[in-house]
């Protein structure tokens, strides 16, 4: 029989029964539903992670000296003690840093996570919960602050310990009725008078978390208050992408000159960049990608399963079809297609249901949650895929008793 | 060399093995049937008609013994060759009708051509010539449940010659139908065997073996008696 009739009469043989064609397909439906919208999820994730979070939290073309990695990974006690021996980050060593990477545009000192949370009154509103950033001048260029009132810190404010501020927009718009009223007024900041000097344009959100809730002040007062912080961080932010890798190079250096560690003695700091994070995060998701697999594997085996008993039930029900065709000059072969081609079209209908109810859910999920959501081909693929190799793998038994099924006795079958 | 006849069978035997028994429904059959021949069966129920029928229709194959059919051996040949045999050179009716229930007469006509690849254009005009054949190309859209039994036979029949087949089998064709309609169905075998046709009829009635020029009778799966008819 050639092809395209095999096809037509597949088709028209699932469209006389589409209720049980259906329900035959839930269980395929689901699993590639669920394959898809965990790909597109995580998928999502991970450019939105490299795009947005990795820059907020580092800045853009930018690096960090610690003393502790970023990355949030296992650690195991002897590397635990290792880090807690390691010296603070020092104001000092910035200037080695500098003469080292004389090209960078912009060198920060910054108070490091966790960031303390103090509560911000003027009169009397009370903002509560913002995270205090102690930082130098430059912090803001690192970050790519762009302000919306005011004006930025400066350095003198950090050498002469200025009692000044600047405000993330949220801070701002919820303590004064209008941005341009912050500027020169004076709050509280856990207690602790300062004048407001300046309001940053609004950064947005990431991951549904407000990027713009914190109150910025020069590092020298924010250490009057909160002390000397063990997770200073230096932030070396770069022009152009390109010059990252080399100026982290000479960083190493120049810290460790600046520590007069012997060649063959061990960084008492670490050089991070984003790709830190990013590289937890990709850990995190290989996980979860070898959970769904197994999930969906099982949810499709059973979903074949079921294809093939309904396939093997509309065998019994049309053994007389059967008869009649064989006797007219259908061969084993004829038949045997006839029934795989159903459950190929079959698992394949339920491998595209699966795909849209998946982009569906993926949807649903970037408009209710602030994950992000990104339908990649290669799952879609994948799914078709998943489908077409039900559809042959569970079909070929049913296919294969039709097939033999003796002429006559097909005829006689009441 | 004498021409040879389209049917040949030697020793023709089908045993039936039940657990215990065997069930012999055919012991031996001699038979030779020419070209555009007209051969009513008969005999009583359960004397190996159908069996018979089945064997020559390649829906069946025999225990032991010969079938012949156009110069070659079908008795010895695999699946899918008498598949193959069904589909070119056989056309078969049945008591039942056996018409695919939700396809249009047109389209279970078409069936056999659909297995021998026929393109769609040249399988819907030879179909169509078909049911024009038997007088029904005013109900070709029609499905079998809207159709009379008289109808569905003759979409059957319709089938049966699409192929152009070499011999037109019947097993008790107008077996589920009334004696009027029996009487029309006969006319359209009589009318096909004119035409040149090679047809092979079981029946258990008399006055419609009447039809035929040859009557075999059988009798516990041997063939009791073979008379030729004068021409009416
Ligand atoms: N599939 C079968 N299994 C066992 N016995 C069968 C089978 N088909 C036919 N028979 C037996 O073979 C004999 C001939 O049957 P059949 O050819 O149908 O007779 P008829 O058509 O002349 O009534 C009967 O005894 C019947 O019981
Ligand atoms: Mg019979």
């Amino acid at each position: 029989m050639p092809l395209f009739d095999g096809l037509r009469l597949a088709l028209r043989e699932i469209s006389a029964h589409k209720l049980r064609s259906f329900f035959t397909l839930l269980g395929i439906i689901v699993s590639v539903a669920f394959l898809v919208a965990v790909v597109a999820v995580i998928q999502g994730m991970n450019a939105y992670v490299r795009e947005n979070l990795a820059g907020a939290i580092v800045g853009k073309n930018a690096f960090q000296i610690r003393r502790t990695p970023i990355s949030v990974g296992f650690i195991d006690d002897e590397e635990y003690r290792e880090l807690q021996r390691r010296p603070i980050i020092r104001a000092e060593e910035v200037e080695f840093v500098r003469r080292a990477i004389p090209d960078a545009q912009a060198i920060a000192l910054q108070s490091g996570w966790p960031t303390p949370l103090a509560d911000v009154t003027w009169r009397n509103r009370t903002v509560g919960d913002v995270a205090v950033f102690g930082v130098t001048a430059p912090y803001q260029m690192v970050q790519d602050y762009e302000m919306a009132a005011g004006e930025a810190l400066i350095d003198l404010d950090i050498d002469d310990r200025r009692r000044v501020a600047v405000l993330g927009f949220d801070v701002a718009d919820k303590l004064f009725d209008e941005i341009d009223l912050a500027i020169g007024r004076k709050i509280r900041v856990r207690g602790q008078e300062v004048v407001v000097k300046g309001v940053t344009a609004k950064k947005g959100t990431v991951l549904g978390q407000s990027w713009d809730g914190f109150v910025m002040l020069p590092i020298t007062l924010f250490e009057t208050t909160y002390g000397r912080r063990h997770t200073t961080v230096i932030s070396v932010k770069m022009p152009e992408a390109y010059q990252v890798a080399s100026a982290m190079e000479r960083a190493e250096e120049a810290m460790r000159v600046a520590r007069r560690l012997r060649p063959g003695q061990p960084n008492t700091f670490t050089i991070d960049t984003a790709e830190g994070l990013i590289s937890f995060w990709k850990s995190l998701t290989r996980i979860i990608f070898t959970v769904v697999p197994a999930v969906v594997a099982i949810g499709v085996i059973v979903g074949g399963i079921v294809i093939m008993n309904i396939m093997l039930m509309s065998v019994t029900e049309r053994t007389r079809e059967i008869g009649i065709r064989k006797s007219v000059g259908a061969s084993r072969a004829d038949i045997q297609r006839q029934f795989l081609m159903e459950s190929i079209c079959l698992a394949t209908m339920g491998g595209l249901l699966g795909i849209l109810a998946g982009w569906g859910l993926a949807e649903v999920v970037a408009i209710l949650s602030p994950l992000p959501s990104r339908v990649t081909l290669w799952s879609v693929a994948l799914a078709l895929g998943l489908g077409i190799g039900v559809g042959v793998l569970f079909g070929v038994y049913p296919a294969r008793r039709a097939a033999r099924l003796d002429p006559i006795v097909a005829l006689r079958f009441e | 060399m004498a021409e040879q006849p389209l049917i040949s069978l030697r020793g023709l035997t089908r045993e039936y093995r039940m657990d215990a028994e065997t069930v012999y429904a055919l012991r031996g059959i001699e038979l030779a049937i020419g070209t555009n021949e007209y051969v009513a069966i008969m005999g009583p129920s359960g004397s190996g008609k159908s069996t018979l029928m089945n064997v020559i229709g390649c829906l069946d194959t025999p225990t032991r013994g010969e079938y012949w059919l156009n110069g070659t051996e079908v008795s010895r040949m695999s699946d899918d060759e008498l598949a193959r045999v069904r589909n070119r050179e056989i056309g078969f009716v049945f008591q039942t009708f056996n018409l695919l229930p939700r396809a249009t007469a047109l389209h279970n006509v078409e069936l056999p051509l659909i297995y021998a690849g026929t393109s769609a254009r040249e399988r819907r005009r030879a179909a169509s010539r078909a049911l024009e054949r038997v007088g029904l190309a005013d109900r070709m859209h029609h499905r079998p449940n809207e159709l009379s039994g008289g109808q569905r036979q003759r979409v059957a029949i319709a089938r049966a010659l699409v192929n152009d087949p070499s011999i037109l089998l019947a097993d008790e064709p107008t077996g589920n139908l009334d004696s009027v309609t029996s009487q029309e169905i006969m006319a359209v075998f009589g009318e096909l065997h004119t035409q040149g046709q090679t047809v092979l009829m079981v029946t258990h009635e008399a006055d419609i073996a009447a039809h035929a020029h040859r009557v075999v009778t059988l009798l516990d799966g041997v063939v009791h008696s073979d008379s030729v008819r004068e021409a009416a």
